[in-house]
């Protein structure tokens, strides 16, 4: 009797170790926090999920759905999202800027931690507030389910660049938002593309004709990116880096991006 | 009485399984990188092209280096042990003015770039990658430049040996805070508080101004995040440093 009791005993505490050691580890990037629902004050997610059609997005409404979907599904969709992208000027079409599209801040993220307190914070508008940047980096650049974004060297698999692989898991490299946009937030004012057609177009360059140097050129496929973990690319710029190696699905994963984006909350 | 002691014991072998299960859900595929740790696997040896690096070790006391020509002589021979001693090494540090003794900029110190960190430096052409190709990249000397961030982040702060620094987020202890005593410009402070442990003499007093090799922290700047505590070793320490500095090659 007594010798049930004690086992029994010692196995409901071999339980209670053994759980509170699986859960006690640190989250890593691509992993969901567990049973955490967002702060109610979650105003600025990366989305968890690309479109799935490259750089084509179905535009900014496209998009801005995408957000508010996402958002919907984990109870935040009382919010009006909208996508932080730019698109460029067209025949009686003037550009559009991201940085006019997102309200006014301050904005947080998943966990309630302040990601910029205004626009010209999250921009860096003058050379202090340049220097200084905002608070957006690995840590605190969250998806709408809490997840850290996979960057450079987390796993460390060659399969990333390869979006047959990359759709298959959440923990490929993926640290590449579309923005389209150039450092201050507004959209570029030069003839080439850097918007992936102000993202309706998922075109692959011909066979020979990637973009090597990922610099925007004369008809090529290409969409501005920039890195929520500050790491990579030749600036860390969280919102304008460089270019893409074309605009179809399966080219974005060639540099470690897979189609994600930033959503705001405009209110 | 033995029956409930049985539930109790079905019920704990069921919450473990559930339990375990819960756990292997959120396991990433691959095995996670123990980045900060060591080199990347198929070590090279440090290449003669290296023009950057962060300290591997501090000099041990706080915020007193020997002044610059101590920190500099500590660069120039990390270098040395690694096989880079052929170029001249000066620390990235700024001292104060003094009477009759001017301010020196630590912009001003480290050469005219472009400058190569342990992996950049075995790539070569074309891809050529730089920790910044001059002075106004790496500073951000206009809006653009500075909204944009130099080349100097998390993956490319690497020390001699060719390793990453600890940062925010990494198996502590975290040892992104990298000692400059500079401005975001790379100059001098031109108050009268002190920004620089008394010109890198001091380990009891004082205070440092330093920067992030990830660009993590309270103020995202490689090179003027916050002010340190003290100028202590155990004051650098207790706010994610270990007397730690850039070190760049002026030829």
């Amino acid at each position: 009797m007594t010798r049930i009791k004690s086992s029994a005993l010692m196995l409901s505490g071999t339980v209670v170790l053994a759980c509170s050691l699986l859960f006690a580890q640190v989250q890593r990037p691509g992993e969901y926090p567990r049973g955490v629902k967002p702060s109610p004050m979650m105003n600025f997610f990366v989305t968890s999920e690309p479109v799935g059609d490259g750089g084509n997005l179905g535009g900014l409404a496209g998009a801005d759905a995408h957000c508010q979907a996402l958002a919907t599904a984990v109870g935040a969709g009382n919010r009006t999202w909208h996508a932080y992208l730019s698109t460029q000027a067209r025949p009686g079409q003037p550009a559009v800027n991201a940085r006019d599209r997102i309200g006014k801040g301050p904005w947080y993220n998943f966990k309630g931690e302040m990601i910029a307190q205004d626009l010209a914070h999250l921009h860096g508008d003058t050379m202090e507030l340049a220097h200084q940047g905002n608070n957006l980096n690995k840590l605190t650049g969250l998806t709408e389910k809490g997840q850290i974004v996979p960057g450079l060297y987390d796993y460390s698999d060659p399969r990333d660049n390869d979006w047959d692989y990359a759709k298959t898991t959440r923990f490929s490299t993926r640290h590449e938002m579309l923005t389209g946009t150039q450092t201050d937030g507004t959209a570029f004012t030069d003839a080439q593309d850097h918007t992936c057609n102000n993202w309706t177009s998922n075109g692959s360059p011909a066979p020979g004709r990637a973009n090597r140097d990922l610099n925007a050129a004369d008809g090529r496929f290409n969409a501005q990116i920039g890195f929520p973990d500050r790491n990579g690319g030749g600036s860390g710029s969280w919102n304008s880096a460089h270019g893409t190696r074309g605009c179809a699905q399966v080219d974005l994963p060639k540099t470690h991006g897979i189609g994600l984006f930033y959503c705001f909350a405009i209110n | 009485m033995t029956r409930r002691y049985a539930y109790v014991s079905v019920v704990a072998v069921f919450l473990l399984a559930s339990c375990l299960l819960l756990a292997q859900q959120n396991q990433p595929t691959a095995p996670f990188n123990t980045q900060g740790v060591a080199p990347p696997p198929g070590t090279n040896p440090t290449p003669a092209r290296m023009t950057f690096f962060v300290t591997s070790v501090g000099i041990g006391k706080g915020g007193n280096l020997g002044g610059l020509a101590g920190a500099d002589a500590h660069c120039q021979a990390l270098a040395a042990a690694v096989g880079a001693g052929g170029h001249t090494w000066h620390a990235y540090l700024s001292t104060q003015a003094r009477p009759g003794q001017p301010a020196v900029n630590a912009r001003d110190r480290i050469g005219t770039g472009p400058w190569f960190n342990w992996s950049f430096a075995q790539l070569g052409p074309p891809q050529n990658a730089v920790i910044s190709a001059n002075l106004g990249e790496l500073h951000g000397d206009t809006l653009v430049q500075a909204q944009r961030g130099s080349n100097l982040f998390k993956q490319s702060t690497r020390n001699e040996h060719g390793q990453l620094i600890n940062g925010v987020g990494d198996t502590p202890p975290i040892q992104h805070e990298i000692l400059t005593g500079s401005k975001w410009d790379g100059r001098a402070y031109d108050d009268n508080a002190d920004h620089t442990c008394n010109n890198w003499t001091s380990s009891t007093t004082g205070s440092a101004q330093v920067g992030h090799s990830d660009r993590i922290g309270n103020g995202s700047s490689w090179n003027s995040s916050n002010a340190t505590k003290g100028c202590s070793q155990a004051a650098l320490e207790s706010t994610g440093g270990a007397g730690l500095f850039y070190c760049f090659a002026i030829n």
